[in-house]
This record gives C-alpha cells, structure tokens and sequence, in this order.
C-alpha cells in the first residue's frame, strides 16, 4: 500500500463503457448490447442503488387513448414548463418516441396500470394541459427490475461498487478509457474504451436537504466538464415543492405534487390539495391566482420557500398541504408505497388523506447537464450522456412524469449511438493508461495524510452554502460570496482532505473524498453560471432580477478553458430540419 | 366509509414483535412431540395394564392409572392433539387454494387448542 | 404530530473487516437524535461523529431500492425503515458472506436471479398497442414486482436455514412471472428445481417483508398448481 512509484492499476476491455446503473444507464446497455458491442456497465454501489428505483415512475406519453390530446400538446406543454428555453430537438424526440419505449417497458414484463384490458390509467401532472401521465403501482422498483432482467438476459457485464472517477483521451482528444475505483475490494480499475456514457444522474447531493439517492453527488457531470465537454443549463435545479419534513432518514424525500392530492389530479379544472402556511393562508394564490396550487414544481417551491424564509412556516419548517380526502381510495389504489410511507412517517390521519400533511421543498432534479445532440453525443469524440446527468430536453423547469421517458428515449440513443462510435475508435491501452495512473495516485492521497479534514465536513460546508445561496432563492451578492467560499475551499480545504481508515475495502470516506472534488467543480460551475443569468426564469430565481427577461431566452454554456470556467450565452436550439443524419437508424423506436 | 379500507402495514417496528410463524412452527413441533410419545406411552401402559403376561408388572406399576388420570397430563394431551390437526388443516388448506390469515388462524387454533385443554382441567378439577 | 423528543440510544455494531480483522468485534455506540429516527440514522451518526471506518450500505433512505439489509437484535430490517430502539444489537445480514462490517455480498443473489431468467418468454412481439392485460391482474401483477429483492424474508426464513431451498424472495418473482399472461416460461418447474416444496408454509416471510408482500402466497400458489394441476390464472 505504498503511495511511491508506477500507480497499480488492473487494465480491462470494452466498447462501450457505461457508468449509472439507472434506467438512462441501464437503457443504453441494452441497446448498445444489441447492436452488437461489448458494455460494461459500472454501478456506484449496490445496481439497485439510483435515483430510477425511488421513482414514483410517472411517465408521460400520448397514448393515443386521450383523443384531444396529441404529440403537439405534449411539445408545448414541455416547452411551456421549460419557459422556452429547452432544445427543441431534443423534446421532439422526447415526445415522439416515448410511446415505443413505453411499449418496450411493457414487452420487458411491467404492467402499466389499467382501468380497462388495453385502457391504461392516466392521471394528470402539475402543469400539464391533458391527462397523459401513465404509471405502475410499483413505480420506479418495476421499472428498474424489468430492465435488470433484460441485462441478465443478454449477459451484460454489471459491476456494482464501481465509481467512475475519470475519463481520459488520447492525444487527438477522443475518449481513451475510463479510470474505476472497486470500491467493494479498495483497487483501482481501468477500462480501456473507445465511448464512455454518462448516466449517473444528478445533482441533488449537492444540496442540504434532497430527495435522491445518497450516491447522486454529480460524479459523471463533473468528469465531462473534465473531459472537455459542455455543460448547459447547470444553473437550473429542480426543488420538488413538496417532501417529507421528518424522520431525518425520509427529510426531503418526495411528497410529488400537491395536484396528486386533489381532484386536480383527474381534471385539469379541479382543485390540487391546498397549501397553508402558519397563519392558515393559501399563500399560492399570490403568485399563480390561476393554477394556484395545481401550478408547476418551481412556482410552487418557490412560494413555499419564501413562506418558510419569511417565518410562515411550522416550527419543524415546513408548511400544511390540506388533501382532499375524497381521492384517499383511488390514491391508495395508485400509490399505495406512499400511503404507507404516510403512514409510517407522519400517521395514521395523513395517509387517510383526512389530516394535515406537513411538506418543505426539497432538492430533486439536475435540470442542466452535460450538453447533448440528438443522438447524445457531446462534443468529445465518444463521450456520451443521458437521462438526468444529460442537459437541454426540461428546459428551465420539468413537468412531472417527463423525466422516465426522458431516460428510455436518451438512453436507448446513447446506447445505439455509443455501439456506432466504438465500431470506428479503437484506442491503444497506452493512450489513457499513463494519465489513468497518475490520476489514480492523485485520488489516493487523502488515504496517506496524517492530518487534515474529514470528508464529510467538507460535503456538509458545500451542502449548507449551495442550499443557502444557490438553491431555490438566490442573488448577485450571495452568488459571487460564494464563488469565493468555494475558491477558498478549493485552495485550503479540498488538498488537506484526510481519510481516517487505511483499508481500502468499502471506504466510505475514501469515496466521499472522491466525490468532493466532483461536487465542488459542479458547486462553482453552477455558481458562476447563475451568477451569469440575470433574470428569474422557471426554477431559476434571483431577488435582483426577480423578472423573465425576453433578451435571456437562451442557454449558458460552460466549459472549462485551461482550468478555469468559462460561461457563454447561447442562443436557443430550435428545430431546423430532420434529426441529425449522422445515423442511418430511423428516429421511431 | 373510505375509513374502513385496509391501510398498508406499518413496517417500522418489525424488530419488536415476535415471529409468529416461529412460535406456530415450534407449538406444532411440540405438539407433534407429545403425540408421538403420548401414543408410545399408552401403548405399552394399556398393555401393562390389560395383558395377562404382564400381570408381575401391573403389581408393581400401582402408580400408573395415577398418571393417567392426572389433570395436566390431559390438558396438554388434549391441546397438543386439536393444536396438531387444526393447523395441519391450515397447512392443507392454505395450499389447496383457502385464503387465511396467518395470524388470525394461529390464535384462532391456540384457543380452541386452550379451550379443549381448560375443559380436561375442569372436569379432572370435579367442575 | 412530530415526535421532536431526542433520545439517547446504544448501539452494538459488529464490527469485520476479513482481509484485516482476525475475527469479529463488537463496538458500542450512543446516539442522541429525535425519537422517530430510524437505525440507518445512528448508523450515519455513528460514521458521521465516532467510527469514519465504518462500512455500512444505503442509498435511497425510504425503503425502495433494498440494499440498507440488516440484523437488528437478531431480525433482518431495512436499516432506513426500522425504529431505532434503547439498545440495539447491529449486525450484518445473514446468511450472506461479509465485505465488511455491515456490507454483505450478493453476487451470488445477483448470479442466481441470473439463473432464473427473469425475463418474460414471449411466443409474440409486443403488439405495438397497449398489451391486453385485466386491470386487477395488472395491478397484481406490479405489486407483486414491487419486490425489492432486499433479501430480509431469505435471512428470516427457517428452511433457508434448515433446508435445499433458495429463498422465499425468488420464489415470488418467478410466481410473478407464472402469472404473467405473456411468459411462457415453466416457472413452476424452476420453482421445484428451486426448492419450493421444502418451504414450512410459515408465514415468517410474510410478516418480516418491508414491502408487504407474500412470498409464502406465491408459494401456495405454486403449490395448488401443482397439487390441483390448475394453469395460468
């Protein structure tokens, strides 16, 4: 265990390198698997383990049994949510293909919920104009074992406790391989590969108080910025309005929307469950008298935010949602995991839907991310992202329901396009494998100091600042102060990292240390990035710029130029012509 | 009315309850037990009671209807021998398609069991 | 309605690391934290403030993806549901092999859900519509893939134990799959290979599952098919 001479890295083989074992990483193995490559698919622990799996498995889709409804609406409707600023392309894919990867859900074995033999049940989504949202009573958990069954059925190699840590290019600047630590036996694993696909989810670690999985620390954004691709939109996150306030262990899990517990829930003209703060006041109403609290995730978290800041709300900090008791049965009937999670965490009363529910907003979703075409490729030649660590097809805000098939239609394509790059690359094992060791010395220092700073400490500082300064309320002054507790923390604290235990075996602080320097890339790009945007816009909001500015109907995007961040604006990516002919595969699943 | 629709259970506090599924397997292993012995016993005790070669041990043995007649000995007898063949017939049941829940058939056959055992207590008790 | 009552709990948490640790130890611990807390957040206070080596599994803290599995004063729970108690006896899930601490391996779970092959075994494509399916039978169908393959019913059930028999939890996902109009897979004749005769028809599994299902359902299920020779339902 010496930290002197040539760094002991095991060297592996593969087409297709895949980290995230979530729906997006687990549909681009499949498809990739399919079109004849060899995948490895890496799972950061245990492959149950993402954000997928605590999904309530919402997905939107025309079916074409909501007869008004169509493709058009559900453009729009994204768009609208999106505050104009998603690319185009990427939603109209999103739209068009999200019935065929429906469908390919069902033809894996999940049993979309029915009212009749081929009538799926559909509910309504916070924000959207028609019922289309289509669901199954075991949500993201069927799912995620659907799909893990079709990996067992193809033999697809899956390594769980397997952290990407990097990716490294030769010299023409193309995908080389990827540097994995093996968490579960402490050594170091490079795997040779012409792509390597992003789908490691989010960001919502990031923040104090969220509603995804411990793992989702923005590992693989943070490699692409690395690895010279684009991040876009990374200033957009996503707070769900509403989650549990207690125990600790349920602290910010997803409540979804207060829509859900109303008859808003079936008719867009019904009444979503009330939301009170400690005065008994509908505070909604301020800033969305129409859609009130049917209105969409980043208006409602906003306003529950600013009650609770401006000291409306409960002693635990949170506010009241009032339910309508008359949807307990058919919402029993839907999601009886939540009526039991009502159940067990606030009483008997709430999960009858006959007692106040008491919610605060919550970090969930990365709305930016790694900037994407058509087909997920970025701009590094075979670096490839999709599902919510991809950035663009959401916009400024996602609907709910928008995001399961947002990773079967952008993983499948990262899969298929993956398979195509690799056909083409074929790097040497010596082209990343010097960089690969060097960088897996660099990772493994914190294990050799006497003295320093415990991991944690670290991961809660950058969690306190980002809640505080660049979370659901946010502005110039704050922005720019904490761009330099960052910088400081860079400079000071991120090199005295220590890791208390030797072994390498499931070292958890180890890990943390890792993910550390990822969140605090991620931490400052998304800073300067909304540092950048002067205006308010979806889920984005600055006090100093409390309104939409028109002249901001664009994306910013980041980069890194010679170590340092850089932010460009961009005009919005509207729809030119057919899908990028790059492929010959048609665009219909 | 939507008050009277069953809730999901609350999984919170498994670790504070006992296993009833244990306690149903251990009660039917017991009580299997004493059949076995109980049928061995009263074999060779009627025998020495009854056959005339064994006349010599029928002398000696002038404790033996004592035992046969004390009160515990057939509460638990009784007990064991309803406990034993109703849960046998859930078993039977269950696998041949009878919903029961598990709880409600284990305490409904423990008391049954215990009423036939209270009954032997009583009548050996002169009630 | 909030239980913000703190209390001062002990935890006994038994402590292996197999490349180092020449046998097992155990370490007491005192967390102080709200009432309502569940083991999974002593454990994190427990890594957090006293013992930064120590080796525990999470990810999703609310009871859905499994991997939290382990022994709390002898039961198998999912450390992120379960109360804390006054004293508490941590330990890793059995029967698996340990990586460390409280972190098992499942490669051998993950090989034999490999094994049984999953996956429906269609005679058809996917008709391109929704597929014709009842609506009860689809909503029983997916509560019944709500399994979480979390291994707590496999640790608890005696014939596990005792007996040639996989476990409760495999069992109900391939009575998932018999009963799934598309499979035409023999999920009957797997689940004998698999030892379903040998199951006690106890109901431990039942009562121990943190997403209340019946693996000993599934069981009896395949059992009156097999005694009764009924099909498909």
């Amino acid at each position: 265990m010496s930290q002197t001479g040539p760094f002991e890295v095991a060297v592996e083989r593969c087409d297709v390198l895949i980290a995230g074992s979530g729906a997006a990483g687990m549909r681009a193995a499949i498809a990739a698997h399919d079109a004849g490559a060899r995948v490895v698919m890496l799972a950061k622990g245990p492959r149950r383990a993402n954000h997928t799996r605590m999904s309530g498995g919402r997905y939107n889709v025309v079916t074409g049994l909501n007869p008004p409804d169509s493709n058009d609406a559900f453009f729009r409707d994204t768009l609208e949510s999106g505050a104009d600023i998603n690319n185009h392309e990427l939603t109209r894919i999103l739209v068009d293909e999200a019935l065929a990867r429906a469908y390919d859900l069902e033809e894996y074995g999940l049993a979309w919920d029915r009212t009749g033999e081929r009538q799926y049940y559909m509910s309504m989504t916070g924000g959207g104009t028609f019922v289309r949202t289509i669901g199954s009573v075991d949500e993201g958990i069927g799912i995620t074992e659907v799909m893990l069954h079709q990996m067992h059925k193809r033999g697809i190699r899956i390594c769980d406790f397997h952290m990407l840590a990097d990716v490294m290019r030769d010299e023409r600047g193309s995908v080389a391989g990827g540097l994995v630590m093996d968490l579960a036996k402490g050594v170091w694993r490079y795997f040779c590969s012409p792509t390597v696909v992003i789908a490691t989810g989010g960001t919502s670690q990031l923040y104090a108080t969220s509603s995804g999985p411990a793992i989702n620390t923005g590992d693989g954004i943070a490699i692409a910025l690395r690895a010279g691709a684009e991040l876009v939109d990374i200033e957009f996150m996503q707070f769900i309005p509403i989650s549990f306030v207690y125990p600790p262990s349920a602290r910010g899990y997803t409540l979804t929307e207060p829509a859900h517990y109303g008859m808003r829930h079936f008719d867009p003209n019904a009444e979503a469950a009330h939301l009170l703060n400690n005065r008994g006041e509908r505070f909604v109403l301020k800033h969305d008298p129409v859609r009130k609290e049917g209105s969409t995730r980043d208006v409602l978290a906003r306003a529950i935010m600013l009650e609770i800041l401006e000291g409306r709300g409960t002693p635990e900090g949170g506010v009241l949602m009032i339910p309508d008791p008359q949807v307990f049965e058919s919402f029993l009937r839907e999601r009886p995991i939540y009526v039991k999670r009502l159940l067990e965490n606030y009483g008997e009363g709430q999960a009858r839907l006959q007692a106040p529910i008491q919610v605060m907003p919550s970090a969930l979703y990365t709305l930016g991310g790694v900037r994407v075409d058509g087909w997920c490729r970025t701009g590094v030649p075979g670096l490839l992202a999709a599902g919510e660590a991809a950035g663009g097809v959401h916009g400024a805000n996602r609907l709910g329901g928008s995001s399961m098939p947002d990773i079967q239609v952008f993983g499948r394509r990262a899969g298929i396009a993956a398979a195509e790059d690799a056909k083409v690359q074929r790097p040497s094992e010596a082209a990343g494998l010097a960089q690969a060791r060097a960088r897996a010395e660099a990772l493994s220092r914190p294990l050799g100091r006497a003295d320093g700073i415990r991991p944690s400490e670290l991961k809660r500082a950058v969690q306190k600042l980002m809640w505080d300064h660049v979370g659901l309320v946010r502005n110039g002054e704050k922005l720019q102060e904490t761009l330099r507790a960052f910088a400081d923390l860079r400079r000071d604290a991120l090199p005295r990292m220590k890791v208390t235990d030797r072994s390498r075996v499931l070292n958890r602080e180890w890990m943390e240390s890792i993910e550390l320097e990822n969140m605090l890339d991620l931490a400052e790009a998304m800073a300067a990035a909304s540092l950048e945007r002067r205006e308010t816009r979806g889920a984005f909001y600055r006090t100093d710029y409390p309104e939409t500015d028109p002249e901001w109907t664009a994306n910013l995007r980041v980069r890194l130029d010679s170590g340092k961040l850089a932010v460009h604006r961009q005009p919005i990516v509207r729809l030119a012509g057919p899908a990028s002919p790059s492929l010959k595969e048609a665009a219909a699943g | 009315m939507s008050s009277a629709l069953p809730l999901p259970r609350n999984t919170t506090r498994q670790a504070d309850v006992a296993l009833q599924g244990e306690i149903a397997r251990m009660l039917h292993r017991f009580t299997g037990t004493v059949i076995v012995i109980f049928v061995l016993v009263h074999v060779i005790a009627q025998a020495v009671l009854h056959a005339p070669a064994l006349a010599a041990l029928k002398a000696q043995a002038s404790w033996l209807p004592v035992v046969q007649s004390q009160h515990w000995v057939h509460a638990v007898l009784y007990f064991s021998i309803v406990f034993h063949t109703l849960y046998g017939f859930k078993l039977l049941l269950t696998e041949i398609g009878f919903a029961l829940d598990y709880r409600k058939a284990l305490w409904s056959i423990v008391s049954v069991s215990s009423a036939f055992a209270l009954r032997e207590l009583l009548r050996y008790a002169g009630v | 309605m909030s239980e913000m009552q703190n209390v001062t709990v002990t935890a006994e948490i038994r402590r292996y690391d197999p490349g180092q640790d020449a046998a097992p130890r155990y370490e007491r611990f005192q967390v102080t934290g709200p009432e309502n807390m569940r083991v999974l957040d002593v454990v994190r206070s427990i890594y957090e403030s006293q013992a930064p080596d120590l080796a525990y599994q999470f990810a999703c803290r609310i009871g859905r993806c499994g991997t939290c599995a382990m022994r709390v004063n002898g039961r198998p729970v999912l450390a992120c549901q379960e109360r804390c108690k006054p004293e508490m006896r941590i330990e890793p899930l059995t029967p698996f092999p340990v990586l460390r601490d409280l972190v098992v391996d499942r490669s051998e779970i993950e090989g034999r859900l490999e094994q049984l092959a999953l996956a429906p075994v269609r005679d058809a494509a996917h008709p391109g519509a929704p597929e014709p399916i009842g609506a009860e039978l689809a909503a029983k169908l997916c509560r019944m893939d709500s399994c979480l393959l979390c291994m707590v019913c496999v640790s608890a059930c005696p014939a596990v134990d005792q007996r040639a028999f996989d476990g409760p939890a495999f069992m109900l996902k391939l009575r998932h799959l018999a009963e799934h109009p598309a499979d035409r897979g023999n999920r009957l004749g797997q689940a004998l290979e698999h030892g379903m005769l040998e199951c006690f028809n106890c109901d431990v599994c039942t009562q121990v599952c943190p997403a209340d299902l019946s693996p000993a359902q599934a069981i009896r299920d395949f059992r009156k098919d097999l005694f009764l020779g009924g099909g498909r339902s």
